[in-house]
């Protein structure tokens, strides 16, 4: 609000300005509101101890959201994400039983985890963008492939990870819960991701591929690019689950795909590509945690918590697009 | 609108009862149910909650909170913590995974809540497991089969979903079985994810693949399918596989003479462990700890057997009940309690 009032033209296209500088914005709101309902029905859920476990429980969504958001930047989509999470999540717990859980082999795990995203995200990259395959049957395609690999890699859930882990990832320093660590990092990573050149070249390709090309940009490798980013972003968040649950499932993150496309889409991203925040997609992951517990705060009855959580993500999903869409007007 | 009423009803009547009875015992009981996508869960909850009322003629308000929807892992650790922040006494989990609650069970029980799975076991050590397990369930339609046959055949098998816990045990206790019958050869083994319309699928490939097949072993939520195919190819009397337990199946198995026998995982497992809970919570003890299973923290309940012997005692019971109903059985009060010193 600060800039409409120093700008001395009329407050609604100061508003417009700061909906299309921040397109999130929407998302923000119902994230306010949604806490503050949460706050109402059970105090104890936005206490300190309240918001870490939120953040604990879907920092994993909030990752895949992320990894999501850049292939829906150009216009791509990846339902393998949560096959790749699942793959990511069983190879580091085998590897770090393997190499016997101490701090390095632990760290060594981790980073062969992140090799794994990174080559899983490739692997869709060349199927969707060199091989011109549509990115939605191909990535569903490879989803089923990449959940076939782990299962081979662990026939049945089982295995825990090593205590130092999970330890670690639901500890404390300094009397400061990791996570909220995990969080600052994150964000830095985000801000200095968003002013890289892929970012824009992602955008560029999801608004217009064909102007794309015709400017000179390798269209078929920046996709690629960024199912490689999307691939390490999965990786992270199969890290985060396997810190919050210590062990490792072969289809743990079978059904955290279509969660992260809405967690993209309610953060105010458009499917269509060319346009959104990396930052709406994390709100966009939070505010499916809060509906989902606010269902049960209110004492919604059993047989009606699945229709009024998908009610309720439908009407998170209209109020942003009608509240994006009359301030951008 | 009636349900409405109901609910309002049942709220107003429970406060004046708790309002009336501030001396009897006040237990707050959360469900939580991962999946919800058929109704043998749905049958489940409403045991569950029934069972809950039944404890007031014993002078024990238990107020149930559930939380049922389909959520992925994350989601379902969520219910947990939304327990925790709601305050309360126990928590019964039909858990989506078996060995992700760990860390968050382990809060659990540092915040004092009583943890117990069922339908599915769990690897933490701060749970009880009160169900069936699911590798006796397995062999027992196994055992069934291979007798029935005469121990020599070929036999087919269509599983669940590869790598879900309850399945691979399931797996476990069939290869058992079928081991000790050297002529019983298992020729075939697919997937077909507890889907009817796959198992019926997977029927009728393993039927144009292999036309000597005497045994099928399959399991419930796929039965159904399966025998529809054996049906289609007019291979009803020369086949015996095993069945499932829901009305719309027995009421079919009753009319066809199907040569069928069912294992029964009842949806009552749940009302099982909310009774065995409340014990729990009145500070009872088990005769024999719950240290079953591969976990060592397992409490098996007796599995029930469906086969033409008692097929029509299985169909009074489910007379007048609709066609998803399926046969159970649970724990009564009293039956809990003789495991209680």
């Amino acid at each position: 609000m600060a800039s409409a009032v120093a700008n001395p033209r009329p407050a609604s296209s100061g508003i417009k300005r700061l909906f299309e500088r921040f397109p999130f914005l929407p998302a923000l709101m119902i994230l306010a509101v949604l806490l503050a309902l949460n706050g109402l029905y059970q105090p104890r859920s936005v206490s300190f101890i309240g918001m870490t476990g939120l953040v604990k429980t879907y920092l994993a969504l909030i990752m895949l959201a992320i990894a999501q958001t850049y292939v829906v930047f150009a216009g791509d989509i990846d339902l393998s994400a949560g096959a790749i999470v699942s793959l990511v999540n069983v190879v580091i717990v085998v590897l770090m039983e393997q190499w016997g859980g101490s701090g390095l082999s632990v760290m060594a795990a981790l980073g062969v985890g992140l090799a794994v995203g990174l080559a899983c995200g490739i692997v869709n990259g060349i199927v969707v963008a060199a091989l011109r395959l549509q990115a939605i049957v191909a990535t569903f395609a490879t989803s089923i492939f990449f959940t076939g690999l782990a299962l081979y890699v662990l026939p049945v859930a089982g295995t825990p990870a090593p205590a130092a882990f999970w330890r670690t990832y639901g500890g404390r320093f300094f009397e400061i819960p990791f996570v909220l660590y995990a969080v600052v990092v994150l964000a830095m990573v985000i801000y200095v991701l968003a002013r890289t050149r892929l970012a824009t070249q992602l955008l560029a390709i999801g608004d217009d591929s064909q102007a794309a090309f015709q400017s000179g940009l390798p269209v078929t490798a920046i996709r690629i690019r960024g199912y490689a980013l999307c691939g390490i972003f999965a990786a992270l968040a199969a890290f985060c689950i396997t810190g919050d649950t210590a062990s490792g499932d072969p289809l743990v993150g079978g059904k955290m795909t279509l969660f992260s496309v809405a967690a993209v889409v309610l953060g105010g991203s458009a499917l269509s590509g060319g346009f959104g925040t990396v930052v709406g997609s994390l709100i966009g992951a939070l505010i499916i945690g809060l509906i989902n517990s606010l269902v049960f705060f209110v004492g919604t009855p059993s047989e009606w918590q699945n229709l009024v959580q998908g009610l309720a993500i439908l009407v998170a999903l209209m109020a942003g697009v009608l509240v994006g869409r009359r301030a951008r007007a | 609108m009636k349900k409405l009423t109901a609910i309002c009803l049942s709220a107003v009547a429970s406060i004046a009862i708790s309002a009336f009875s501030a001396n009897a015992e006040d237990f707050k009981i959360g469900l939580s149910n991962g999946w919800v996508g058929s109704e043998w869960r749905t049958q489940m909850i409403d045991e569950a909650k029934a069972a809950a009322e039944k404890w007031k003629e014993k002078g024990v308000n238990i107020e149930v909170v559930v939380q049922s929807a389909n959520v992925d892992v994350p989601g379902q650790i969520a219910h947990v913590r939304n327990f925790i922040s709601e305050g309360v006494n126990a928590i019964i989990i039909n858990p989506n995974s078996p060995t992700a609650f760990d860390p968050v069970f382990a809060q659990a029980k540092e915040a004092g809540i009583l943890v117990i799975s069922t339908d599915a076991e769990v690897s933490s050590p701060d749970a009880t497991y009160v169900g069936i397990d699911q590798k006796a369930w397995g062999a027992a339609g196994a055992k069934w089969l291979a007798e029935t046959l005469g121990g020599k055949g070929n036999v087919v098998a269509i599983n669940g979903v590869a790598g879900h816990p309850a399945n691979e045990m399931r797996v476990a206790g069939y290869k058992e079985v079928f081991g000790q019958y050297p002529d019983i050869k298992i020729v075939n083994e697919v997937n077909a994810n507890w889907d009817q319309a796959q198992g019926q699928q997977a029927m009728q490939n393993l039927l144009a693949t292999y036309p000597d097949i005497s045994g099928v072993w399959v399991q419930d939520g796929m039965a159904a399918g399966a025998w529809k195919s054996i049906m289609d190819a007019g291979k009803t009397g020369q086949t015996a596989a095993t069945g499932e337990i829901r009305k719309d199946f027995i009421d079919i198995w009753t009319k066809d003479k199907l040569n069928s026998g069912a294992s029964v995982n009842p949806p009552g497992v749940m009302a099982s462990a909310l009774n065995v809970a409340v014990l729990m919570l009145q500070g009872k003890e088990l005769k024999e700890p719950a240290t079953a299973g591969q976990y060592k923290n397992a409490m098996y309940l007796p599995i029930p057997f469906i086969d033409s012997k008692n097929l029509a005692e299985a169909a009074t019971q489910l007379e007048g009940k609709p066609g998803y109903y399926s046969y159970t059985s649970q724990l009564s009060i009293e039956d809990a309690e003789a495991l209680f010193k």
